[in-house]
């Protein structure tokens, strides 16, 4: 269970990203983020695994004060917790085993990592993690010559093999079309159901929240504007939608190869 | 571009009469109180320069000349055309500029930058005249320039060479001085043999007008040589020095009869004898035939060059290497993504780019003509030139491709619960080999490029032994280097394009 208290961010150049923020996330949650660009979304999930330092507040994770956790505490954290990116953020150059290998590197003996050894046993489990997202055979290609699909696949295969008990999505599809952006978002609520990790995603269309989501949290400009469960989220019309997305929102039908360009 | 500049712009100060009559004694004042200032201090400026590179022109032109007319006529003397086209540009121009003050009082926008046009054409005019152009001598000269151009391109023949042999006798002379004549050498069974008649007289001398007044005529005679046979007179004076000597411009030689025997008449050649030699100055005509023998053998010139060529490019390989060893731990000191943390070390930053700057517009000729005073002549000078040079060069390209690298996967890695090492080893390290390499390589093309040169100034390598050539008038040696060059560059052009393609 994450518990996230009164989390406020400060940048140094005085924006404040988040003011105050509370919310829940129970083991075996979907829970999508919803918001604008600039609302505070990225910034919320940065700060769960602290790659963004936040400034006031509490992050339980079962517990345990994520926030004071030291150096070595916070890399056994971070270990349980997947995360993947809207720009995948894949080291273009090293082979595609070589990125799925990476998230294996907090529980690897640091000197051995650093001459880029794995024992076979953690090469067979990167093997297996790619089968699983069904690129096993792009295994040994550069990760620049797979396509945006394919990569996003690598992201999620990295964050497996860190046997994560939470994944971190930040704009997992924003990069994707409608199709691939259901696989993707398929491969994660799959791994929700099937062993339970909670899923904290932010996602752009409203299609794609109603489709996956069990929890939705909405941020403007840093607040938290909107909380809401499963039913909720059936219900909510395109007004309210658009009342926390302002005048921007669109609807995408996600769904076909035929639906509108996304905004 | 600011939004200001599109806005209406605020009312002259001053009415366009003024504004004519400030630019007609200030050209470009009227502009600047019409509000056009930078438009004002650019046409103020550029007169000024126009009008002061022509004054230096016209004294230049009309040197020796005292006063202001006579000095100009003396110049329009001498280039009518620079001088008349420079004033006719001038008055043009001042009259324009009084006619654009006018316009520039009006409202609203004014331009019409034509008067620009004309102020790079007086420049470039003014250029034309300075750097001394001059299209005749483009045709005028090209004939003496083909002929060291001819052995350049083709100097092949000069990169072969056979071992010789001579066959060759003597008789003495005694020249310039009293005492008795050398005897009629001995005549050798089987040898070649040689006798001159007479066995005294005097050297060819230089008149107080440096006419040539001929010496002593004397005639030589051979026998025993090979017959019909192409046979070279040389002369050895009183301390054995060799010298060929010339009759209208031409070596003396004759050719052998078909016994083998010659005989030839010429003036006893030009000699500077010093004052000092006192005595008898016994000389020696000797008759000599040579001939090749052998096989073909690589000529001196082309062993120096190969030897050279292979210095040239382990210098502009160690170079590379101490290049890269310096440049490196400077490059994370001048990334300034690395050094924004705190005000110290983006001072250190500021510092360290500086140096760079400065280091790297200094040409590597000239850090050679420094390292030459610091460690001598030779190679190692020009490695210490390249290798400074290097550094400042490389340490720039590597610190830029340590700001432009992705901090998007070292986000990644690091989400992973990774430590620092790791991260810099999975996400940093990844990302800097490619341009790392990319410029390491092109970096040891310059250096080896740099090298032939660097020998100019006496930093060793093939340089070195080009200007020599040059410097001798050996157009054909030189050639041979110039070759060797060339096919270095190329081949390493293409290797370097090579790797780079399989790296980036």
């Amino acid at each position: 269970m994450l518990e996230i208290k009164n989390l406020t961010k400060v940048y140094p150049d005085g924006t404040r990203a988040l003011k105050n923020v509370s919310f829940t996330v129970e083991d075996g949650d979907f829970l999508v983020v919803i918001g604008l660009s600039g609302s505070g979304k990225s910034t919320l999930l940065r700060c769960i695994n602290r790659l963004i330092e936040p400034t006031e507040g509490q992050i339980l994770l079962d517990g345990q004060d994520i926030i004071k956790a030291d150096n070595q505490e916070l890399r056994l954290i971070r270990r349980r917790i997947g995360m993947i990116f809207q720009h995948f953020n894949l080291v273009d150059r090293s082979s595609v085993l070589t990125n799925v290998l990476s998230g294996k590197l907090g529980y690897i003996t640091p000197w051995a990592s650093i001459l880029h050894k794995f024992p076979s046993k953690v090469r067979n489990e990167a093997l297996a993690a790619l089968n699983k997202v069904g690129i096993a055979d792009q295994a040994n290609k550069r990760a620049d010559e797979l396509s945006g699909g394919q990569r996003q696949r690598v992201g999620i295969a990295r964050a497996l093999m860190q046997n994560p008990s939470m994944i971190l999505a930040d704009e997992p599809v924003a990069s994707l079309d409608p199709v691939l952006a259901h696989t993707i978002l398929g491969y994660l609520e799959d791994l929700n159901k099937e062993t339970q990790i909670s899923v904290l995603c932010s996602l752009h269309y409203l299609d794609l929240v109603q489709r996956y989501a069990t929890k939705v949290i909405g941020l403007k400009d840093g607040v938290l504007v909107y909380q809401g469960d499963r039913e909720d989220i059936r219900e909510m019309t395109d007004e309210q939608f658009k009342e926390i997305y302002g005048e921007e929102a669109k609807r995408v039908s996600a769904g076909t190869l035929s639906g509108e360009v996304r905004e | 571009m600011s939004p200001e500049r599109y806005k209406e712009k605020k009312p002259s100060l001053v009415t366009a009469p003024v504004a004519a009559l400030l630019s007609f004694f200030v050209p470009g004042l009227g502009q600047i109180m019409a509000r056009r200032v930078q438009r004002g201090l650019l046409m103020l400026g550029a007169m000024v320069t126009i009008i002061g590179l022509f004054i230096w022109r016209v004294n230049l032109l009309g040197r020796r000349v005292d006063g202001f007319w006579p000095t100009l006529s003396k110049a329009l003397e001498r280039n009518t055309f620079f001088i008349s086209f420079t004033i006719l540009a001038i008055v043009a121009l001042w009259v324009w500029i009084v006619y654009d003050a006018v316009k520039q009082t009006r409202k609203g926008k004014q331009y019409g930058n034509a008067i620009f046009a004309l102020i790079l054409l007086v420049f470039f005019g003014i250029g034309w005249q300075i750097s001394e152009i001059d299209i005749v001598k483009l045709t005028s000269d090209a004939n003496e320039a083909w002929l060291p151009l001819s052995k350049i391109l083709w100097p092949w023949d000069a990169a072969v060479t056979r071992s010789t042999e001579s066959l060759e006798a003597g008789a003495e002379v005694l020249v310039d001085s009293e005492g008795p004549a050398p005897p009629k050498p001995e005549r050798v069974e089987g040898e070649p043999y040689v006798w001159v008649e007479p066995r005294e007289g005097e050297l060819s001398r230089l008149d107080d007008d440096n006419n040539i007044i001929p010496g002593t005529e004397i005639t030589v005679y051979g026998e025993g040589f090979a017959p019909e046979t192409r046979t070279e007179i040389w002369w050895s004076d009183a301390i054995g020095n060799e010298f060929q000597p010339r009759y209208q411009g031409r070596y003396v030689s004759t050719v052998t009869d078909e016994e083998g025997n010659f005989e030839m008449t010429m003036n006893m050649p030009y000699r500077l004898v010093p004052p000092s030699a006192r005595g008898q100055q016994i000389h020696k005509v000797i008759g000599r035939q040579v001939s090749e023998v052998g096989p073909l053998l690589p000529s001196d010139p082309l062993v120096l060059t190969i030897e050279l060529i292979i210095e040239t490019i382990f210098m502009g390989m160690m170079a590379t290497l101490f290049g890269i060893v310096f440049s490196v731990p400077v490059s994370f000191l001048a990334a300034r993504n690395l050094m924004s943390s705190s005000w110290i070390t983006l001072l250190i930053y500021y510092i360290t780019r500086t140096i760079l700057n400065i280091v790297r517009a200094i040409e590597p000729l000239i850090w050679a003509l420094i390292a030459v005073v610091w460690v001598g002549l030779g190679p190692f000078a020009g490695i210490v030139a390249l290798t400074i040079h290097s550094i400042a060069a490389l340490g720039k390209l590597y610190s830029e491709s340590i700001e432009s690298i992705n901090p998007g996967p070292i986000e990644a890695i690091q989400a992973t619960g990774a430590t620092k090492l790791q991260t810099i080893m999975f996400a940093v390290v990844p990302q800097m080999i490619p341009p790392f390499v990319s410029f390491t390589i092109y970096r040891w093309d310059i250096n080896v490029r740099m090298s032939t040169v660097i020998g100019m100034v006496g930093g060793g390598g093939i340089g070195f032994l080009l200007v020599q050539y040059i410097r001798l008038l050996e157009y054909k040696s030189a050639g041979i280097a110039v070759w060797f060059i060339a096919l270095t560059v190329a081949i390493l052009d293409y290797v370097s394009a090579e790797i780079r393609q399989r790296f980036v």
